[in-house]
């Protein structure tokens, strides 16, 4: 069963969204999460955050946006919500505890005069409990009701992807209707590029040519300087709709600079884009690879 | 390892297997991969004649393999490169075809036969090209006189007195004037570094002729490199012309010109680049994606005309 979903950049979520973050590392938590409670913070937004650490280690908050949340916990605004007191029963996950506790949050945080509030939690933990993916899938459908209820709240429920196999993932997948990712890189309208996790790498939106390869060879050179453990970089092209000559040469540059053993993968090429790189070789672009093919999306 | 071209012209079968059959004999003794490209008629008589050593050497029709100017030439290059990685030659006895062809694609392929002798520099390849003496005109024989540096002749290989320099050549072509734009083509000036209109702009011009996929993107990339050279080094103003001409084949015409001079290095995109050394393969590029480029640069201006073939 294919489930239609949207994906959104986390500075698109608006109130009504039930999003859901499956992250692959500590970079996409922090970019994703750091993002969406500094949003809320910086906007006189409410920010309810179900977590057992210190306002100062909430993910992304001092390493992207170099704040200490600490004094927005004291007035109220964001408001921490240790686990034993918002989702354990007996020391394990209780969904419907966690369903009421948020109610209650999202109720008093529309009393309280807010225009937005956002929600947000990791449940990696609950996963691994037994029993733990259904809970959790219980949970998440019932949050349906929850956030879409009033209109002023939008929430994102976390997961570290290394904690569900691919049936469990696609499950749970399957009970939100926002996928949420990082923020594009770079958007002029012609041109997005977004940073992926699973796999690493890139994804190209639109139309690439000359006009634009500055801030294509710079998204470019920010990944290969956090390569490390990686030896694949992947692009995804399938809603690339034109890529010119010169940014060709350039992907092959690229490719030719990275150390010996490492490739630059082109995924999900579009068919009439793949045909022209395969008349003109690919003998030409040493050390780029053909990917998983796609097609149109 | 020094490249072999050598131009057959032969009057009858005889003359054609009389110096074909041994070149191909020699050819499988050296180890080399020998390839035979001609017509229907010769293909069978050669394989006749060449009995049990037939099997060694793989047939192509003139027909299906001399389908394009610079993909034929980048696919042959690419091979001879391949295997002179290993020591070993190419070798073909390839036989162009010249019939049914405009006169603007005859030229082409002359063009070719004068690169083989760059490209295929050092690769060790040997090619032998047929031309027919009863079926051809005499500007195809001239211009074979000119594009080869050797030739079949008295039972044996003479060097060729007629042989140009390949660039000097390849200026002959570059040097005819190109017909005038016709009144009905659609114009664009150039004056955004932002191709993205421009490309719109070729889009609904290619819908409406119906040129869509593949093609359409070998367009719009063709379009896109030549644009973007007009700007970065030409001289404003930079003007877009789209036509359809339909004199011999129907092809699409988009004409890019600039009022600066080019002074190209000798190529000007005519040759493959080598592949231990990959560079900018822009108007290389741009000749195998699109049917035929023509380059014309003086004091005058530049102007660079690309045609689609359309189905």
């Amino acid at each position: 069963m294919t489930t239609w979903f949207a994906e959104r950049p986390v500075g698109e979520i608006r109130p009504g969204d039930h999003a859901w973050l499956a992250y692959t590392d500590r970079e996409e938590q922090d970019r994703v999460i750091g993002d969406f409670v500094f949003d809320g913070l910086s906007t006189n937004e409410k920010v309810v955050y179900v977590t057992d650490s210190p306002a100062w280690e909430l993910p992304g908050l001092l390493a992207r946006h170099g704040i200490d949340a600490t004094p927005f916990a004291e007035v109220g605004q964001l408001r921490l919500l240790p686990r034993d007191r918002a989702c354990l029963s007996m020391g394990r996950f209780d969904p419907d505890r966690l369903l009421r506790t948020l109610s209650q949050e999202i109720d008093s945080s529309f009393e309280e005069g807010y225009r937005a509030v956002r929600v947000t939690t990791d449940l990696s933990w609950a996963l691994r409990e037994p029993d733990g993916a259904r809970r959790v899938v219980s949970c998440e459908s019932g949050f349906e009701d929850t956030v879409s209820r009033g209109t002023i709240a939008m929430a994102i429920c976390q997961v570290e992807r290394a904690h569900c196999n691919p049936d469990e993932l696609q499950v749970l997948q399957n009970t939100h209707e926002v996928l949420v990712e990082v923020n594009p890189e770079f958007d002029d309208g012609v041109l997005t590029i977004t940073r992926t996790f699973a796999p690493y790498g890139l994804r190209l939106e639109g139309e690439l040519d000359g006009v634009r390869q500055s801030p294509f060879v710079d998204a470019l050179a920010k990944l290969s300087s956090l390569q490390a453990r990686r030896n694949r970089i992947h692009l995804d092209l399938r809603r690339l709709s034109f890529i010119d000559l010169g940014s060709l040469n350039l992907l092959g540059g690229f490719a030719l600079r990275m150390p010996a053993g490492h490739a630059l993968v082109l995924d999900n090429l579009r068919p009439d884009v793949e045909q022209v790189i395969d008349l003109m070789g690919w003998h030409l672009l040493p050390g780029v690879a053909r990917g998983t093919s796609g097609g149109l999306l | 390892m020094k490249l072999r071209h050598e131009v057959l012209p032969y009057a009858d079968d005889a003359a054609f297997l009389e110096t074909t059959v041994p070149f191909v004999r020699e050819g499988l003794a050296a180890g080399d991969m020998v390839l035979a490209v001609t017509g229907d008629r010769n293909l069978e008589r050669l394989h006749g004649r060449l009995g049990g050593d037939a099997g060694l050497v793989e047939f192509h029709r003139s027909q299906e393999w001399y389908r394009h100017p610079a993909r034929t030439l980048a696919a042959c290059v690419r091979q001879a490169d391949v295997l002179a990685r290993y020591g070993r030659g190419l070798r073909l006895v390839g036989e162009p075809v010249w019939h049914g062809r405009g006169p603007l694609e005859v030229a082409e392929w002359q063009r070719v036969e004068a690169i083989v002798n760059v490209a295929f520099a050092g690769t060790g390849a040997s090619i032998l090209c047929p031309y027919d003496l009863r079926a051809l005109p005499l500007s195809v024989l001239d211009s074979a006189r000119r594009t080869h540096p050797l030739a079949a002749r008295d039972g044996g290989t003479q060097p060729n007195p007629g042989f140009m320099d390949p660039w000097a050549f390849a200026d002959t072509i570059d040097r005819m004037p190109l017909p005038p734009v016709p009144a009905e083509a659609a114009s664009l000036r150039i004056d955004a570094a932002d191709l993205y209109w421009l490309r719109q702009f070729v889009r609904e011009y290619g819908k409406a002729i119906a040129l869509e996929g593949w093609e359409l993107q070998c367009l719009l990339m063709s379009v896109t490199e030549v644009a973007m050279n007009a700007l970065r080094h030409g001289r404003p103003p930079v003007d877009l012309r789209l036509w359809v001409d339909q004199q011999t084949e129907k092809a699409l015409v988009c004409e890019i010109s600039n009022a600066g001079h080019w002074r190209p290095a000798p190529g000007m995109g005519l040759v493959p680049p080598a592949p231990t050394a990959p560079s900018r393969f822009g108007l290389w590029a741009v000749r195998l994606l699109c049917s035929i480029v023509q380059v014309r640069t003086g004091r005058a201006g530049t102007t660079v005309r690309l045609r689609l073939a359309v189905s």
